[in-house]
């Protein structure tokens, strides 16, 4: 079983990686021969390269380009000397002498006079780059016929010396290869630098709000470190005041280091801890530059830099290659391509330091490895807009996914609603039913049994009107109060006035303050029957069985210990009744029935009923809850 | 005893009820006392009984055979803006008494009331003391609250516009609703007893709409209707 398998995966690896490897050969090739199409083209009837070299004390005559013994001081520099013809026709253009390439610094004199020294310019005399000079000869130092023109060279180590062709003529003969290497080697560079910039920036700014991946941390570091790098001007010899500077030159294998790191993390890959070690030849050089002064960074740096960079890109090609065939995406493949570019110019600037590859000194791993930050940037920006993408699709997705879970607790809501609405109506229903029942059906009974006896007009009129009044009552509380019990208590007393007026008999109102009863906003229409029922029937009671001739109904609140209460009293001057403990003489009749039903009405919203009667008349105390019960207590 | 009105002529009533027993009771009630009454059953017999002479008062059932109260009560308040105009209800509820009070009429008798209490209720109105029950005081302090709450979402029952009421007829109002007397409410507020029914006249005024274009006009003023 594993076999298969472990044989399938090896097929797969094989058929995602010899594409890819092919291709990196093509642009081997491809780098290769841009290489050689990059040489610039100089105008070689200008070209000087007979020269009387004197070093060391000896004389000799020597061809251009040509290569000095490395050294590691600037006194007594190889001495070049030669000899140009200037004719005066074309004085009028006036004549320069150009350098295409140089190292370290040169000082140029013709006739004895100097015209260009390049170590005034301090990035000129760089190494890395491949700055070109030129100079123009004043006309007063010319003659015609034979001029005589020297350069010193000055050397400083490990590297050997080197001087390309000299070339001497008229200025506009000369001038436009001197722009085209300036273009390649100095503006390129600041350009690309620029950029390095610009990333270091925007990459620091993404690390710093997205502290949880270091990887943009990382990439920012290396590119900080290769902006001051390319910025910062090199010490000329025989100054050693800028030890910082020098050092910084060293740079190269920290950044190296640091691009590994990198490409780990964007991979998505963790970084090995004995990954640390690939610092250690950057860093050395580093300490070394700060601890002693040159030339010893430099030459630690040949031999330990320069490979280092070399191991890290052959690291760099090695991981870009397992992602390519891991994940088989632009951004991989992007910045393997870009690793294969320098690893190209890499090995070029070694074969041209070894002099095994002969193409003037022209170094091309600084500018190639400008290329693979502007791959890098690129491979970023995609990560960066497929982020967007995920997260725009992902917000979609959410946008939907919330729709929908609205769409159903809308619906479920409405259903919940229907359910809630059906369950009210039914129970509103229920209870206009009992109401109905309760009042205005027993007392359209009580008229047809009246009516059918006949010749009991006035008692049939009592009975309609109860039942008029109870049908009013029940419409009543159907009307929203918003808590405020004083709304039905004031058409309960109208209602009252009506019913009493006939029999003479005063009904006294007093409410104890303007705001009457306490607001409860639980209060529910089948509350407000109730409580209108009991005081019907306490005004019942003493118009029919009292004989009363004043009722006195008072409203007042007091204070419960949670909130404030309603207590209402009817009062009246008739003759009074026994009570329940007289049970007897209480328990016939209606008015019995009557105490009973207020009894049982008060139990079901909550409220105390309080009987107290004598000769004197009877008072009825309704002691309203604090807060009305949500359901009938007593239902039934 | 004759019920007179300021030029020392009969008062004239024209009632207006379809259920005869209904109308011979409230008819009997105020012959006694002392009202020169004409009676009609339909909206065709009443708009007769107008053409012969605008009585003082018109009292007034909503239900008729061949229309509603309501028209009624419309023309008569155009063609005789002095008259008084009641409406007789059965149960007395906010549905048909406001309406009847948005088109002119300034109370309600109930059906069933005892003859006493018809009588004086009349009496009251031709003396200038427009009734006002607590349950219709209720009805329209709740609508005002509503406005106030929320104007887009009117609750039901017939529109109203409480728009124009001040304060102090709401403060009123709110007393007539709770059950306190015109005294009770007086001193509440600070007011002297005799001017409360005025302010009750001037209430039933203000929630009168006079013609269709006035109701346009008072919809585009509470914002109801956008033009």
């Amino acid at each position: 079983m594993k076999a298969p398998a472990k044989s399938a995966r090896r097929r797969l690896l094989a058929s995602r990686l010899v594409p890819y490897l092919l291709f990196q050969a093509l642009i081997v090739v491809a780098t290769v021969m841009g290489l050689r199409l990059l040489q610039p083209s100089d105008p070689e009837d200008s070209a000087l390269s007979g020269f009387s070299l004197r070093e060391d004390g000896l004389i000799r005559p020597v061809t251009l380009p040509h290569f000095t013994s490395s050294r590691y001081s600037v006194a007594d520099p190889p001495f070049y000397a030669s000899t140009f013809t200037y004719r005066s026709a074309d004085a009028a253009a006036g004549w320069s002498v150009y350098l295409p390439r140089f190292s370290n610094a040169v000082e140029v004199a013709v006739n004895g006079v100097v015209v260009l020294d390049s170590r005034r310019d301090a990035n000129a005399n760089r190494p890395d780059r491949n700055t070109p000079q030129i100079a123009a000869i004043p006309a007063s130092l010319l003659h015609e016929g034979a001029n005589e023109i020297t350069v010193r060279l000055f050397v400083w180590g490990p590297l050997k010396g080197f001087l390309d062709t000299v070339y001497v003529g008229p200025d506009a003969a000369l001038r436009p290869a001197f722009e085209t290497r300036t273009l390649l080697f100095v503006t390129l560079p600041v350009v690309f630098s620029a950029w390095q910039a610009i990333l270091a920036v925007i990459l620091a700014i993404m690390w710093l709000m997205r502290r949880h991946e270091p990887v943009y941390g990382v990439l920012a570091a290396a590119m900080v470190l290769g902006v001051v790098q390319a910025f910062a001007p090199p010490p000329v010899p025989p100054v050693t005041v800028s030890r910082l500077a020098a050092v910084l030159l060293a740079s190269a294998p920290i950044e190296s280091a640091l691009i590994v790191m990198f490409a780990v993390l964007f991979f998505g890959w963790r970084w090995p801890r004995y990954g640390t070690l690939l610092f250690v030849p950057g860093i050395l050089v580093f300490a070394v530059g700060l601890l002693g002064g040159p030339p010893l960074p430099r030459i630690l740096f040949l031999v330990l830099g320069i490979p280092t960079v070399g191991l890290c890109l052959f690291l760099m090609a090695c991981i870009t290659a397992t992602a390519v065939v891991r994940r088989q995406d632009a951004a991989s493949f992007t910045i393997g391509c870009a690793v294969t570019i320098v690893l190209v110019c890499w090995i070029q600037d070694i074969l041209t330091v070894l002099e095994i590859a002969t193409n003037d000194r022209i170094f091309v791993s600084r500018l190639s490895y400008s290329a693979m930050l502007v791959a890098i940037g690129a491979g970023l920006t995609w990560r960066f807009a497929r982020a967007l993408n995920q997260v725009d699709s992902f917000a979609g997705q959410l946008v939907t996914r919330v729709r929908e879970a609205e769409e159903r607790l809308k619906a479920s809501f409405a259903r919940e609603e229907e359910r809630a609405r059906a369950a009210a109506l039914a129970n509103e229903r229920t209870r206009l039913m009992r109401d109905l029942h309760d009042g205005l059906g027993g007392q359209l009974v009580s008229i047809v049994a009246l009516s059918e006896r006949g010749n009991e007009g006035a008692t049939i009129a009592d009975a309609a009107r109860a039942a008029l009044k109870d049908l009013r009552l029940v419409i009543d509380s159907m009307d929203d109060i918003g808590g405020d019990l004083m709304l039905a208590l004031g058409s309960w007393r109208e209602r009252a006035t009506a019913q009493l007026r006939p029999h003479d008999i005063a009904l006294d109102w007093r409410v104890a303050t303007p705001q009457g009863l306490p607001l409860h906003p639980e209060l529910r229409p089948w509350h407000v029957i109730q409580i209108i029922r009991i005081l019907d029937e306490a005004v019942t009671n003493a118009v029919k069985h009292a004989q009363a001739r004043h009722v006195a109904v008072t409203i007042e609140t007091r204070d419960g210990s949670d909130r404030p209460y309603g207590v209402i009293s009817v009062a009246d001057d008739g003759r009074g009744f026994a009570l329940a403990g007289n049970s007897t003489a209480a328990g016939t009749g209606q008015t019995a029935r009557g105490l009973r039903n207020m009894r049982s009405r008060a139990a079901r919203c909550g409220a105390m009923l309080d009987l107290s009667s004598d000769a004197s008349g009877t008072r009825v105390q309704l002691q309203l809850p604090q807060r009305f019960p949500d359901s009938d207590m007593a239902a039934g | 005893m004759t019920e007179q009105g300021e030029t020392g002529e009969a008062i004239t009533i024209l009632l207006v009820e379809d259920d005869a027993p209904t109308c011979w009771r409230l008819q009997d009630a105020l012959v006694k006392a002392g009202y020169e009454v004409r009676s009609a059953g339909t909206l065709a017999e009443a708009r007769q009984a107008l053409g012969g002479g605008a009585p003082r008062v018109l009292l007034t059932d909503l239900r008729l055979p061949d229309g509603h109260g309501i028209e009624l009560i419309r023309e008569m308040r155009q063609r005789f803006p002095d008259s008084e105009i009641m409406v007789i209800s059965a149960l007395g509820d906010e549905e048909s008494v406001i309406s009847a009070i948005t088109v002119g009429a300034t109370g309600y008798l109930l059906k069933d009331a005892f003859p006493t209490d018809i009588a004086t209720t009349v009496r009251d109105l031709v003396a200038g003391h427009s009734p006002i029950s607590a349950s219709i005081a209720r009805f329209i302090v709740r609508r005002t609250q509503g406005a106030a709450q929320n104007s887009a979402e009117q609750p039901p029952g017939p529109a109203l516009n409480t728009a124009r009421l001040t304060p102090r007829e709401i403060d009123i109002l709110w007393g007539i609703a709770k059950g306190f007397s015109y005294a009770e409410i007086a001193s509440h507020l600070g007011l002297s007893k005799q001017t409360v029914p005025g302010h009750i006249k001037n209430i039933y005024r203000k929630l009168e709409v006079h013609t269709r274009s006035e109701a346009v006009f008072e919809a585009v003023q509470q914002g109801l209707i956008k033009l």
